[in-house]
Order: C-alpha cells, then sequence, then structure tokens
C-alpha cells in the first residue's frame, strides 16, 4: 500500500496583529495511506481546515511539502481523482439536484445526458428528489447531493469536512453507511469531524491535531489501548480491600460491596480467586474500553497543562 | 472552454434571482415605462426630453446593477465555500474568474436588453415611432453602455480580487464617476497649449491609466439629430476596441491577483 496523503514539516503562518508570526500549522508531517478511512481532528481553531485547503491547493503552503498519490498538490491532474465536500456549504439553490449534479460534470467535462448523474442520485437515496430544487432539500438531502457530486470522478480521495455535523440520527446513520461504503470501493477518506463517537465507528486511523501540530496519530486500537475494568464484588471484608494494593486503581468499599476501577492490564483471574477465596461473590467485571473521546480530551488537556506551566515558568 | 462556460450559465441563473438586482431593475422598467408621463413639462421639446430621460434612466440602472452584481461575486463565493468545491475540481482560477465574469455580464445584457425592450416599445407607444431605423438608432446607445458596463463590471470583478466590496463599491463607482465626467476634462487640459507641462503630464496619466467611459457616450447626437459624430462607424469600432482590451487587461489583472490570493 502506498501513500495517499503525505505532508513533510508543512506549515502555514501568517502574520498577527502584534507584528509576530503565527503557525496556524506546525512542521505537519502526516501520512495517510490507501484506502484508509482517516480521522483528522482537533479542537476549533486546531488548523485542521487550513491543513485540508492547503492539501487541496486552495491556499498555499509557508513551507514544507504536501504530496497526493505522490504528485505535488499544486499539480492540476490530482484534482481528477480527488473530492470535497465542505462544512456545511452553500449549493446554487435555484438549481435541482440533477442540474447540481450536472454543473459539477461540466467541469470534469461530462456531457449533459451522462447516466452517471441519475446513478449517483440513486446510490444517495434521492432519485425521487431530482428534480426539486436545493432550497426544497432538508441538511441531510443537501449533504447527500454534496456526497453525490463529490462521486462524480469516482475520486480515489475523499475530503469531509463534518461530513454529519448538524445531522438528524437518521440521516447521520445514512451517511455514516455511505463513508462505509467508500471503504469497500478502497476510496482514501480523510474526514475531518467533532463527532467522536462517529470517527471511532468508522474510521481506522485517526491523528489529533492541536495549535497546529500533530499530537497524536496512529491506528485507534492502538492509540485506544489502556482501557479499565470495573470490578463489583459482594461479602468481602473492608480489611480485604485495605490490604489491596494494585497501581493505578480506585478502591471504593461500603456495605460489604467491593468496587474496583483498575486498569485493564491487572490479572483479573488473580483479583476473582482471592474474592473468592475471602468468601465473597463476583457482581459484575465489567471491560471499559478507552474511547476515542477520553483520548482526544486527554490530549488536548495534556498540551494545555504543559502550555499553562511552561508559560507560568516564563513570568 | 466547458467548465468556463459551465459557471458562467450558474452565475447568470443565480444573479437573475438575486432580490436586490431585480428590484433596482424593477425600479428602472418603471421608470422608462412611465417617463413619457413625466416629459408633460417640457412639451417643446418631448422627444429629445424623453430620450435623453430614458437613457439615462437605462444607464444609471445599469451602472448600478453591474457594480452590485459584481462586487460581491467572488466575496459570495467564498463565504458560502462554493468555491471550495468547483476549485478542488479541475477547474483553474482563471477559469473560475473568467465564468463569473462572462455570467455577470451575461446577465446585465438581459436586464439591459430588458430595459431597452421597454425603451422601444414606449417609444413605439408614445411617439408613434415604428420605423426600424429609428428604434435602432434608439438601441445604438444601450449597445454602448453594454460596453460601458461590461467594462465596469471587469473593473469591479477585478478589484474584487484584492478588496472587501463595500470598498470595490465605492472604487468602482467611484472610477466609473471620474472617467465619465472627467474623461473630457483632462482631455482638454492635454490638448490645451497653455496648461503647464507637469499639469498636461499628470493630464496624460490619468487619461492613460483611468478606463475612459464617457467614450461610450453616444447619447447627445441620439437626442438631438441635429449633432453628428464625424466617422460614426469608425468611431463606434474605436470605443469598441478600446473597452475589449481595456476589458482583457481588468481580467487578466485580476486573474494574477487571485492566483496569488488564499480563499
Amino acid at each position: 500500500m502506498g501513500a495517499a496523503i503525505e505532508t513533510h514539516q508543512l506549515t502555514k503562518s501568517y502574520k498577527s496583529k502584534s507584528g509576530g508570526v503565527v503557525n496556524v500549522v506546525d512542521a505537519l508531517d502526516l501520512y495517510v495511506e490507501e484506502g484508509e478511512i482517516f480521522g483528522f481532528l482537533g479542537p476549533n481553531g486546531a488548523g485542521k481546515t487550513t491543513t485540508i485547503k492547503m492539501l487541496l491547493n486552495i491556499i498555499y503552503a509557508t513551507s514544507g511539502e504536501a504530496k497526493i498519490y505522490g504528485q505535488d498538490v499544486d499539480d492540476m491532474s490530482v484534482h481528477r481523482y480527488i473530492s470535497y465536500l465542505p462544512e456545511k456549504p452553500y449549493y446554487y439553490e435555484h438549481m435541482t439536484g440533477m442540474e447540481l449534479l450536472r454543473f459539477y460534470g461540466s467541469l470534469f467535462g461530462m456531457s449533459k445526458g451522462d447516466p452517471k448523474y441519475l446513478q449517483l442520485l440513486n446510490r444517495v437515496g434521492l432519485g425521487r428528489d431530482l428534480n426539486k430544487t436545493l432550497n426544497q432539500y432538508s441538511k441531510g438531502m443537501q449533504q447527500r447531493v454534496g456526497l453525490a457530486q463529490c462521486l462524480l470522478n469516482d475520486p480515489k480521495l475523499l475530503f469531509l469536512d463534518e461530513p454529519t455535523g448538524g445531522l438528524d440520527p437518521v440521516a447521520h446513520s445514512e451517511i455514516r453507511d455511505l463513508i462505509l461504503g467508500f471503504r469497500d470501493e478502497r476510496k482514501t477518506v480523510f474526514i475531518s469531524s467533532h463527532e467522536l463517537s462517529e470517527v471511532e465507528r468508522i474510521c481506522d486511523r485517526v491523528a489529533i491535531i492541536n495549535r497546529g501540530k500533530i499530537e497524536k496519530q496512529g491506528r485507534l486500537e492502538d492509540l485506544l489501548q489502556g482501557g479499565r475494568i470495573e470490578l463489583i464484588a459482594n461479602g468481602v471484608s473492608e480489611s480485604f480491600s485495605h490490604g489491596l494494593n494494585l497501581p493505578d486503581t480506585t478502591v471504593s468499599y461500603a456495605n460489604q460491596r467491593l468496587i474496583l476501577d483498575m486498569p485493564d492490564d491487572q490479572d483479573v483471574n488473580a483479583l476473582i480467586d482471592s474474592v473468592r477465596t475471602q468468601g465473597g461473590t463476583i457482581v459484575s467485571v465489567i471491560p471499559r474500553r478507552k474511547r476515542l473521546e477520553d483520548l482526544f480530551v486527554e490530549t488536548v488537556r495534556n498540551v494545555r497543562s504543559t502550555e499553562s506551566a511552561a508559560e507560568a515558568g516564563q513570568l | 472552454m466547458k467548465p468556463i462556460i459551465a459557471i458562467a450559465s450558474a452565475t447568470v441563473g443565480e444573479a437573475i434571482r438575486r432580490k436586490v438586482l431585480l428590484v433596482i431593475l424593477f425600479v428602472g422598467v418603471l421608470f422608462v415605462g412611465f417617463a413619457p408621463g413625466l416629459s408633460v413639462l417640457s412639451a417643446r421639446q418631448e422627444r429629445s426630453v424623453l430620450i435623453g430621460m430614458t437613457l439615462g434612466i437605462i444607464q444609471l440602472t445599469s451602472a448600478v446593477i453591474a457594480i452590485v452584481l459584481t462586487v460581491y461575486l467572488l466575496p459570495n463565493e467564498i463565504e458560502r465555500r462554493t468555491i471550495y468545491t468547483i476549485l478542488c475540481k479541475p477547474v483553474e482560477r482563471w477559469q473560475f474568474l473568467l465564468g463569473k465574469y462572462f455570467g455577470a455580464v451575461s446577465a446585465l445584457g438581459v436586464m439591459m436588453a430588458l430595459m431597452t425592450g421597454v425603451l422601444i416599445i414606449v417609444f413605439a407607444i408614445q411617439q408613434g415611432e415604428y420605423s426600424v431605423d429609428g428604434l435602432a438608432i434608439l438601441a445604438r446607445a444601450p449597445a454602448m453602455y453594454f460596453i460601458q458596463m461590461s467594462l465596469l463590471a471587469a473593473v469591479a470583478i477585478c478589484f474584487s480580487t484584492f478588496v472587501t466590496p463595500l470598498v470595490n463599491f465605492f472604487l468602482s463607482g467611484g472610477l466609473y464617476l471620474v472617467g465619465s465626467l472627467f474623461a473630457t476634462f483632462f482631455e482638454t487640459m492635454q490638448s490645451n497649449p497653455s496648461t503647464p507641462a507637469f499639469a498636461k503630464g499628470f493630464a496624460t496619466l490619468i487619461n492613460t491609466i483611468l478606463p475612459n467611459f464617457s467614450l461610450f457616450n453616444v447619447q447627445n447626437p441620439i437626442i438631438n439629430p441635429g449633432q453628428q459624430i464625424q466617422s460614426e462607424g469608425a468611431y463606434y469600432l474605436t470605443a469598441t476596441g478600446y473597452g475589449v482590451v481595456y476589458i482583457a487587461a481588468m481580467l487578466i489583472l485580476g486573474m494574477l491577483v487571485f492566483q496569488k490570493r488564499e480563499v
């Protein structure tokens, strides 16, 4: 597998009002493998959209390089096999769904009568609404027609900026299914989103960017290692709970009920055995997988606290 | 070429649905339509007054439409993010700008044709002017105004690549006024032997750089049949050539700026 997107020390700087230089994207090294669904996460103002715009050559990098399928992003031929769905886009509202696709199709040199328009509208579930003007479309329908225009050139790589933002649960699930369908077609999908549960469900790998820098990047299963286990036992003595010496574990005891919240690398079997030896009974053992939201919040908070500490040190 | 045509036709579709433009057009058409009712004030020269007034209304309405239409063309596309879905396709920035320009000019042409149509109908009914030649002479001024407005649109779209819509509105409008009203003044300064050399140089510089919108104001011979343009055909041809060259220069400048601009 080759790289669909590869950036090396990609930087975008702007002059600040005070006369200094602000790096909105700071020496970004990004690697997105061909055929994967990649989540690009970060708080507001982290540099996600700026990065996407640089990859689309809509804005220009101050330094560093960015390649898409091995070609420089300023090579216009790249645009033949990529697509972009911006966050809350506006489409020409006087057009019908079919006319909109014809408009975007003509940008690729497609003819008016190309059967692909109808196929795509059917694929995104707008086959019955193709003659409605876009101002009659709901938010979900607009997003679906947006995805349809993204698929006109059968792209190898799709950039989706908040594809499910502001949609109701049904539209959410429909868009998710469409994106998952792209995986089966071996398309590479680059998603920027705040909907972390959604990203966790569909992405293979993610990167977390904060203040223009990549803080974490990798496979979800690797990044989300280090979940926790909750064990609840009845009928054990308080002295038993005091005698437990488990690292990184929260122990609660009340009315002969012991509740342990511990890392998932603990020897749970040995613990269960010792509870039973003490005459206790196991009520439940619940593994709690680390969620992407936990990782995201933890990462962003760590960066902020490090920065605060550094600022305090300077004062 | 296909992307330019597609962008142009989408721009026409948007423009002819913009309420603010339709209101301006409606007011223009209304005035052109009801102008004969106002001309009773100058009964002696009713025809001249009527022609002067209606052509003036068409010119003013067209100028306002041209500016309002073009100053928002690019900023709206950027603000609404439509431009991203277009520029991420195999569309060069110059193609996008040209498409927007041709779309704006086409929409402007449709609106001006409507006003001219009303003008012709009004004259046919009010003045009993049924001869094709007579009506064709009437339509000559709006035809030259169309080139004038296309030039104004090119100036405004060029400015829109680097200034905000509000600044653009006043800048383009100001240039239009200066280029329409003061071009003759600067020409006189240039040709007058008593003008000091530095003033002559200044007048030449201004006259060369600023678009000469007054070249397209050909209403006087139409209003007063006694007046005539010498070598009429050559004049129209030169004015049209000047307009086309200036439009091309403005568009090339706009494309160069837009190519570097971050959207």
